[in-house]
């Protein structure tokens, strides 16, 4: 939407001749303006439309203001609706306080001064159009970051194969010479045989360390036996790595999921406990992923460690930053079209993550 | 003579194996695939007594190879030769028939495994069966 988009101004009147009084006041906005002569009219307008303000006389046959605002509040779409009421007869301050008791942003008495209304209307276009412009960023900002995560996946699948195809076969191969080689080491001068020997271990180290690189960005099970072999592997080498014991309580009866469901799960667990060894202090962790109904997969990493910081917890419940891991993990749930939840306290912390089982994404 | 095929994407470990597998003089390579469909087409073909196959490869891996194969032959032992050897995929590899699985690290017990899976089993009395 571009700043310059006219937005929908909806006039309810059942007299005519006010309704032009409105459009000529109204006219220089340049908005879209919109006759309705009965509140069923209106209503009809609104579920059509998508209306940024709502001009509309208190006293009506058949429907008045008030009913119309009342009808107009329930639908949860218009709940922050702009609302102006105008009344040439409903001046008390029991009639204002009703009409703002419904919502309404103002309350204009006749005889309207044409700048003034004018004002206002304007004041909650702008206001109207601000917030379809955040929405829509918002929604560009999250398809994009949906992009990134999807993007840096395939990477680290790209990488971790190339890493498997090129240098990984070059250091099987050295392992299979430095193998045959020292099987005749006996025929060597003994610095030459100690020296075979050393390189031999080297390259076992090597290729150690290019498998775990390689798990690390993309663990070679995930696509081809599946999540729950692949979590367990990462798991007996987390816990290899890292020391922290890690129980693993993985549903059997749970069969392949969809590719982008099973990587978004596999980095959840990998961000968590990553999580418990850098922050926690925790020496177990738990890792549990069962269906929770028909519908529903939820996926749980707790720890039993000193939980988040209070400050870093309080900023999270205000919705402020997070650090890149929690926002990446709740960007890929919400992606799945799943929540997401963090309870911590000082006795540890559990992330929850709960994914619908149809596999359908948002697909934004 | 005891005929091997091998399959794996990579030239470097086909040929390393070649050379391992001289150890025995009474094997000879009847064959050689880099991927799991072209496994599958010499293995009828060729009727080998032993087939050492590669995990993580193009198109099909080899859980999927081996699958198949057992369901053409299920006395042919299959050997698994990775980079990947974790408890998890042996547990898969022997669901699909796989009779062992040998990290690409440490070739050297392979020798010793296709000898042994190759060995005729001894039967109750101590004695080995008859061959047929």
């Amino acid at each position: 939407m571009t700043e310059r988009q006219k937005v929908n101004i909806l006039m309810v009147d059942d007299q005519p001749g006010k309704l032009l009084t409105y459009e000529t006041i109204l006219e220089e906005l340049g908005e879209n303006l919109i006759q309705a002569h009965t509140g069923r009219e209106a209503l009809d307008f609104l579920l059509k439309t998508d209306i940024a303000v709502v001009l509309m006389d208190v006293s009506m046959p058949e429907i008045d203001g008030f009913e119309l605002a009342d009808m107009i509040r329930q639908h949860p779409r218009f709940q922050k609706t702009a609302i102006i009421f105008i009344s040439a007869v409903y001046l008390s301050d029991v009639d204002r306080l009703k009409g703002y008791q419904r919502g309404a942003v103002d309350y204009i008495s006749v005889p309207i001064i044409p700048e003034l209304l004018r004002a206002k209307v304007s004041l909650f276009a702008d206001l109207h159009r601000k917030t379809r412009q955040l929405e829509s960023l918002n929604q560009e900002l999250h398809a994009l970051s949906a992009r990134l995560i999807a993007a840096q996946d395939e990477e680290r699948r790209r990488i971790a194969r190339d890493l498997h195809d090129s240098v990984g076969q070059y250091v099987a191969a050295l392992s299979m010479n430095n193998g045959l080689a020292i099987r005749e080491a006996g025929k060597i001068s003994p610095e030459a045989a100690n020296a075979l020997r050393q390189n031999a271990g080297l390259v076992e180290q090597l290729s150690k360390e290019i498998r775990t690189i390689s798990h690390l960005l993309h663990p070679p099970l995930l696509d081809e036996i599946g999540l729950m072999p692949a979590i367990k592997m990462f798991a007996d080498g987390f816990s290899d790595r890292s020391k922290v014991k890690v129980e693993v309580d993985l549903s059997p009866e749970l069969g392949r999921l969809p590719p982008n469901v099973e990587i978004s799960i596999f980095r959840i667990v990998q961000e968590c406990l990553t999580n418990v060894y850098r922050h926690s202090g925790s020496e177990k962790a738990k890792i549990a992923i069962h269906p929770s109904d028909r519908n529903l997969l939820t996926v749980e990493v707790c720890d039993e460690g000193k939980g988040i910081p209070l400050e870093n917890r309080l900023s999270m419940s205000l919705g402020k930053s997070q650090g890149v891991g929690l926002s990446g993990m709740r960007e890929r749930v919400r992606e799945l079209g799943g929540t997401f939840e963090v309870r911590s306290s000082n006795k540890g912390t559990t992330v929850i993550a709960s994914l619908p089982l149809n596999g359908a994404g948002r697909g934004e | 003579m005891t005929r091997i095929l091998i399959v794996d994407d990579s030239e470097l470990v086909r040929n390393g194996l070649r050379t391992v597998l001289r150890a025995n003089p009474t094997w000879e390579i009847c064959g050689e695939a880099a991927d799991g469909l072209t496994a599958i087409e010499m293995f009828k073909e060729l009727k080998p007594d032993v087939v050492i196959v590669d995990f993580q490869m193009p198109g099909i891996n080899g859980i999927e190879t081996a699958r198949r194969m057992t369901a053409i032959a299920p006395d042919v032992p299959l050997v698994m030769f990775t980079q990947h050897a974790s408890p998890d995929l042996e547990r898969h590899a022997r669901e699909v028939g796989i009779r062992s699985v040998v990290s690409k690290t440490d070739v050297f017990p392979m020798v010793g495994i296709i000898e042994a899976l190759l060995a005729p089993p001894i039967a109750p009395n101590g004695k080995h069966p008859p061959q047929q």
